[in-house]
């Protein structure tokens, strides 16, 4: 398993590395405990909606440093409606590919961008907060990749159940029992549900 | 030999004299050993002399070594070998949190058919708990078994003294000890520390792949684990590597010729080593003990604030080989499970780096290995978000 030479290339010489003073918006997402953390700082011209200047900064491994670093690029110059649209695939494309255990880190990059695009748009009242539903809790699970094919659970169809009652949040995985990364897979499932207040308990069951 | 190389734990380069030991095997040497015939008769006698230079290096009889194709095979031929042999006596084994995989997995699977394990803990420095251990012997414990030099840390354990625990029970517990990291790094009497099973590894010292050694104590029995024919070997059947055996034997020579020259160096460099990290790089944590209870050839420690994979990519295009602990880099994508029962938190498991030495690397190398380091964890601290230090 290797890196492309554009994954070692953004990793060495990452664009637009740093931190924006005032900015219009920004997110951090992941954790310093699951290995990874990004933080995304956007400058956008409130009339034109384009992102004038964006940077970032991050604490990860070297598929996390350039995943962000072509998200930077792909979306700089463009408005928030077309860097909402940019996918974690098309992140790891522009990268000439990513190793599928490594997948994971596209998706965290997408996600912080699309964080701080919401940022954005929640200030200037041109988003709400978005409600809670079991359709929330299916949407984080699209954040959970699978290492062993970088593909996401939900498109995988491991997710078998998922259920909301009373702050409990049931999600039914089928994954083998042997396999080497289920461990890691449930952990995902856990971190990224924690991060919902909504969720005051979560059931895996396997 | 290649340079700027600080990942001898995983497997060192094969010493010139060693290749040049096993180019006869490959040639007009390729006849296995045999009585009788001319070409047997020799290569019989010279098995002998290949086993007696590891048998001598551990105080060990010639009879009681058995070459095997890894050092994860004799580790494999000894648990599985004695506990199936000896379910009768008992079915308790004693293994700790912190071992090497071959162990943790061989005791896994005999938990699922049947066995009792128990797993002692670690200290906060790789130490196995020994008071737990006295409290875990029970009249049916048949095996306790141990990793010598833990393989992240390079915590010592003190095997001497756990003999001593193990023969407070009033019954025999076999003691087998991985010496994977150990063999060549500590002196080792087999009598004198009362192990009963031993496992080492020719790649850890400079031989070749492929080929390890059993110790099996006189009257400690082992049941049939690879069933084949018996051409050199009862545990080991089938064909065995005659060149790697002469190459390993070679190994032997060398690392035991000068050997304490040669863990005086070792302890100087990696002394040097840790002294210029510390000194060199703020925010550093050392895994592992400090001083005498630590293997001479290991240095463990963290880097807060970043992650180890990235450091270990950037030593990489340096030119520099280092290991981590990180999940990024491992396939499971699971923090170092030793680091974290030492009671270590993700953050400085993830940015644990492992630099292990060999009789090879000099004092120049380490100059040039840290003054990369430097940059790259500052370089590294730029970019992070948990870093507001400058």
């Amino acid at each position: 398993m290797q890196y492309s030479q554009k994954v070692l290339d953004h990793f060495m010489k990452p664009h637009n590395i740093g931190k924006i003073e005032n900015p219009d918006a920004e997110a951090t997402e992941g954790s310093p405990a699951c290995g990874d953390q990004v933080s995304i700082y956007l400058k956008v011209n409130d009339k034109t909606q384009v992102i004038e200047d964006i940077k970032f900064q991050s604490y990860g491994c070297a598929s996390n440093i350039a995943t962000a670093s072509i998200i930077t690029d792909m979306v700089m110059g463009r408005t928030l409606d077309e860097a909402k649209k940019v996918t974690w695939k098309e992140a790891a494309d522009a990268l000439d590919g990513l190793p599928p255990v490594k997948m994971h880190c596209s998706v965290l990059a997408v996600d912080t961008l699309r964080k701080a695009i919401k940022d954005y748009e929640i200030k200037h009242g041109l988003a709400e907060k978005e409600t809670f539903g079991k359709n929330t809790i299916v949407e984080e699970l699209k954040k959970v990749i699978y290492p062993k094919v970088g593909e996401d659970i939900v498109t995988l169809k491991m997710v078998k159940y998922v259920g909301f009652e009373n702050g409990i949040a049931t999600v039914d995985v089928d994954i083998p029992k042997f396999d080497e990364h289920r461990d890691n897979v449930v952990e995902e499932i856990k971190e990224h549900l924690e991060q919902i207040k909504e969720i005051k308990k979560i059931k895996i069951t396997i | 030999m290649k340079k700027n190389y600080f990942d001898n734990c995983k497997t060192t380069q094969p010493a010139p004299e060693v290749i040049e030991a096993m180019m006869p095997y490959f040639g007009d040497k390729f006849i296995f050993p045999a009585n009788f015939v001319s070409g047997g008769s020799t290569a019989a006698e010279e098995l002998e002399g290949f086993k007696k230079s590891v048998a001598d290096s551990i105080g060990a009889n010639t009879s009681e070594i058995h070459f095997t194709d890894s050092g994860t095979l004799a580790n494999n031929i000894a648990i599985k070998g004695f506990l199936s042999e000896n379910a009768k006596h008992g079915i308790h084994i004693i293994v700790s949190v912190i071992d090497y995989p071959d162990l943790l997995t061989n005791a896994a699977f005999f938990e699922k058919s049947g066995f009792e394990v128990t797993y002692l803990e670690t200290d906060e420095n790789g130490f196995i708990n020994l008071e737990q251990l006295k409290n875990a012997v029970r009249p049916d414990t048949i095996m306790f078994m141990t990793t010598f030099v833990n393989h992240t840390v390079g915590s010592i354990q003190p095997v001497k003294k756990i003999r001593e625990i193990l023969d407070t029970a009033d019954h025999k517990v076999v003691m087998h000890v991985d010496a994977g990291q150990a063999y060549g790094k500590l002196s080792i009497d087999v009598n004198e520390l009362g192990i009963d099973l031993m496992s080492i590894s020719a790649h850890k010292i400079h031989g070749p792949q492929g080929i390890g050694a059993l110790y099996q104590r006189k009257g400690v029995v082992l049941g049939q684990v690879v069933h084949g024919i018996n051409r050199m070997d009862k545990h080991q059947t089938g064909a065995v590597s005659m060149a790697n055996i002469a190459g390993f034997a070679k190994a032997v020579e060398l690392t035991f010729s000068d050997f304490e020259k040669n863990i005086n160096h070792l302890r100087e460099l990696s002394n040097y080593l840790l002294e210029k990290i510390e000194k060199t790089i703020p925010y550093t944590l050392l895994n592992g003990p400090r001083g005498e209870g630590r293997a001479p050839h290991n240095i463990n420690i963290s880097f807060d604030y970043i992650e180890g994979e990235a450091i270990m990519l950037m030593m990489d295009i340096a030119g520099i080989s280092v290991a981590t602990g990180s999940a990024c880099a491992s396939q499971g994508l699971k923090a170092n499970y030793i680091l974290m029962a030492m009671g270590r938190n993700h953050e400085q498991s993830h940015s644990s780096m492992k630099f292990t030495l060999s009789r090879y690397n000099t004092k120049e190398e380490i100059d040039h290995a840290v003054e990369k380091l430097a940059e790259i964890v500052k370089e590294l601290r730029s970019r992070s978000p948990l870093y507001n230090k400058e």
